[in-house]
């Protein structure tokens, strides 16, 4: 596995005033003869591919996706359980409607406080941010076949933008408590799903899995990678041999290699009684592998930030560890987004090696509905896949642009 | 040695010292940078450091704020003896303020909150309270409309400013300048230097590596000369301009003046 560079959008070119579009096309794609050889040639393959992949897709029969897009979605998640994941989808729209109506207030309200200008957000950029997801969404309902998931996503549509609107309006003292808003609510939507009789992540499957074992591969990873990036750096020798050790090491090892061996051979270490679930111990993996390339990035954004900033903090008087905390971090993180997020798109994608487990995620189920006796040897490959493909392009995408966009906010001011 | 005598006289005419070196020497390696410094500043005091580069000069004040240890010698300031103790080098720290030749202000925080960071931090002041400190020393170097800008927004004069702002915040005993207009276009180094003037002026105790004589000609008590780690020669300012006695000295003076 390697660390990929996110995906950048290609600055549109700048037309100079006074300049027509047949002006710009004629200096910068047909200025010579072999220009425009080239021109001609790649806008003819590029047009063919392009009505090519649309005539597939149109053409395509996405019966089979529509038929099993609940196991696409959710796996094998019990049908007279389907409450829960709805009930955990619209806690989760709350969570996010909230915390960015509270993240819009506190920007409002700073800008407010320092006279300057505050643009509130408009659904038109909503809309430009998210069109990937919110595409995806229409196109998995338009797949189902009753009008009760359209109902119930407008529902949580609803309850999300209820919750911005509800976060904008609280007064500061309330909005303080915002994280643990998002504590209860993650708490809820976990419970939602497991607690009570529930269904546990053992059993989960689907897109489902595939975004749990992101976000909790995050959640885990990224503490532990920040703790392994600072005992490199530490003076304390045994810690940064224990911390250099463990990264070379798991660096050193394929992702692929860390599941086998935490599916198998934890299998035979530890007794049967206290041996965790298989999703659990691919999540244990996971975070495992993941810290230690996330050390490695922090540890490149820890260099980045000059000696003379850590030099400044200690003349001020402050102790080695805010100085590390309020100084040292915050412009190391900033400098390492765009590999960070990389790294957490490959987590996302990476995801899917829990398959060779036998573990229903997104893309294994892709490819065992083809073995169902209504499609079998039809070749539908081709369908499961795009669409399998199309969801996680939709989420690495959101994430590279995301990234970016809070790659240029926080690049206010920078020197 | 006359330069010593010099020296005590200097120190006893302003009163007792509050920073205090005794046969202070460092090393980088094998190269020695400081050299037997013995060195004393009085309360109030303005001392100017002058000498070529890698005279020792950065060296000699880092020192006094423990950004670089000595190895061997005493260092004493307001009383605290510098050792390895790290709550005893952050007391030293909270009394004494530094400003960089480059700057060094926290590029991701505004210029508010460069200021009130320490104070907040270290001090534990309230932030109504730190705000209203901030915008009292900024008023002090001339940048109040600045406050929400970040530092990449400003001059380098601006900067060096808020930098100034930043060490008094911690309303120190004493302030450190290391070249602090070395990376300043020509045309900004006055508004800093004005900044200094007033801070000396107001009683402030300050130790100041720079080569602007004209700084040292208006509020410097003493001027000192380093040459290879070692302090060469030590006199008022008028003395330095009028009748330098090492030859080292006067080599100095005629390559800079």
């Amino acid at each position: 596995m390697t660390v990929e560079a996110p995906v950048l959008d290609v600055e549109p070119v700048e037309v100079e005033p006074g300049q027509g579009p047949m002006d710009w096309l004629r200096k910068n794609l047909f200025n010579t003869w072999y220009n425009t050889l080239l021109t001609v040639g790649l806008g003819a393959l590029l047009v063919g591919a392009f009505v090519a992949v649309i005539t597939a897709i149109l053409g395509a029969d996405f019966e089979i996706v529509r038929v099993n897009l609940r196991l696409f979605m959710i796996g094998q998640f019990p049908v007279d359980q389907l409450w829960r994941p709805w009930v955990s989808t619209y806690l989760l729209a709350v969570l996010i409607g909230f915390v960015g109506g509270a993240l819009a207030a506190g920007a409002r309200d700073r800008a407010l406080e320092a006279g300057l200008p505050y643009t509130r957000t408009t659904f038109r950029q909503i809309l430009l941010r998210f069109w990937p997801i919110i595409a995806l969404v229409v196109v998995i309902l338009v797949f189902t076949t009753t009008p009760l998931p359209s109902l119930l996503t407008l529902g949580a549509t609803g309850f999300g933008v209820g919750a911005y609107y509800l976060a904008r309006v609280l007064p500061r003292a309330v909005r303080r408590w915002t994280w643990l808003v998002v504590v209860l609510l993650l708490a809820g939507a976990y419970l939602a799903l497991a607690g009570f009789g529930g269904v546990g992540w053992e059993d989960w499957g689907g897109l489902h899995l595939n975004l749990f074992l992101t976000v909790a591969g995050i959640m885990f990873a990224f503490p532990l990678g920040l703790l392994l990036a600072l005992g490199r750096r530490s003076t304390l020798p045994a810690i940064r041999a224990i911390s250099v050790t463990y990264i070379e090491f798991v660096r050193g090892v394929p992702l692929i290699t860390l599941l086998l061996f935490g599916a198998l051979a934890i299998g035979f270490l530890i007794p049967r009684d206290l041996r965790p679930g298989l999703v659990t111990r691919m999540l244990l993996a996971i975070t495992l592998f993941e810290a230690a390339y996330i050390a490695e990035v922090v540890r490149g954004g820890l260099q980045a930030v000059p000696h003379g900033q850590v030099e400044a903090g200690q003349a001020v008087g402050l102790a080695p560890w805010t100085t590390m905390r309020l100084i040292v971090l915050p412009q190391a993180l900033r400098a390492t987004i765009p590999a960070m997020v990389g790294q957490f798109i490959s987590l996302f994608k990476d995801t899917t090696l829990v398959a060779i487990l036998g573990v229903l995620e997104l893309l294994e189920a892709s490819f065992i509905v083809n073995a169902q006796p209504d499609y079998l040897g039809k070749g539908l490959f081709v369908v499961t896949l795009t669409f399998a493909g199309l969801v996680f392009w939709v989420g690495s995408y959101t994430m590279s642009r995301e990234a970016r966009r809070l790659e240029r906010k926080l690049g206010v001011g920078e020197r | 040695m006359t330069e010593r005598a010099d020296f005590t006289d200097a120190t006893r005419a302003t009163g007792e010292a509050i920073i205090e070196l005794q046969d202070v020497d460092k090393f980088f390696g094998s190269f020695q940078a400081l050299r037997d410094i013995d060195m004393k500043v009085g309360r109030q005091e303005v001392v100017v450091v002058i000498g070529p580069s890698g005279s020792g000069k950065s060296t000699l004040i880092r020192c006094i704020n423990r950004l670089e240890k000595h190895d061997r010698g005493r260092i004493v300031v307001d009383g605290v003896e510098l050792s390895d103790d790290i709550r005893n080098i952050q007391e030293v720290r909270r009394e004494i303020g530094m400003v960089f030749q480059q700057f060094n202000l926290f590029p991701h925080l505004t210029v508010l909150d460069n200021i009130t960071l320490a104070p907040r931090q270290v001090r534990k002041m309230p932030k109504r309270e730190a705000d209203a400190l901030a915008m009292e020393m900024m008023e002090r170097v001339r940048i109040p409309e600045q406050a929400n800008k970040y530092p990449g927004q400003l001059s380098g004069g601006q900067q060096q400013r808020v930098a100034i702002a930043r060490a008094l915040a911690m309303q120190p005993k004493v302030m450190l300048f290391d070249e602090p207009t070395s990376a300043l276009d020509p045309e900004m180094i006055k508004e800093v230097l004005d900044s200094m003037v007033e801070l000396a002026r107001g009683g402030m105790t300050m130790i100041v590596v720079t080569h602007e004589m004209g700084f040292a000609r208006a509020v410097a008590n003493r001027v000192v000369f380093m040459a290879d780690g070692e302090i060469v020669e030590v006199g008022s300012p008028e003395h330095f301009f009028t009748d330098p006695r090492e030859d080292r000295t006067k080599l100095f003076l005629s390559q800079i003046l």
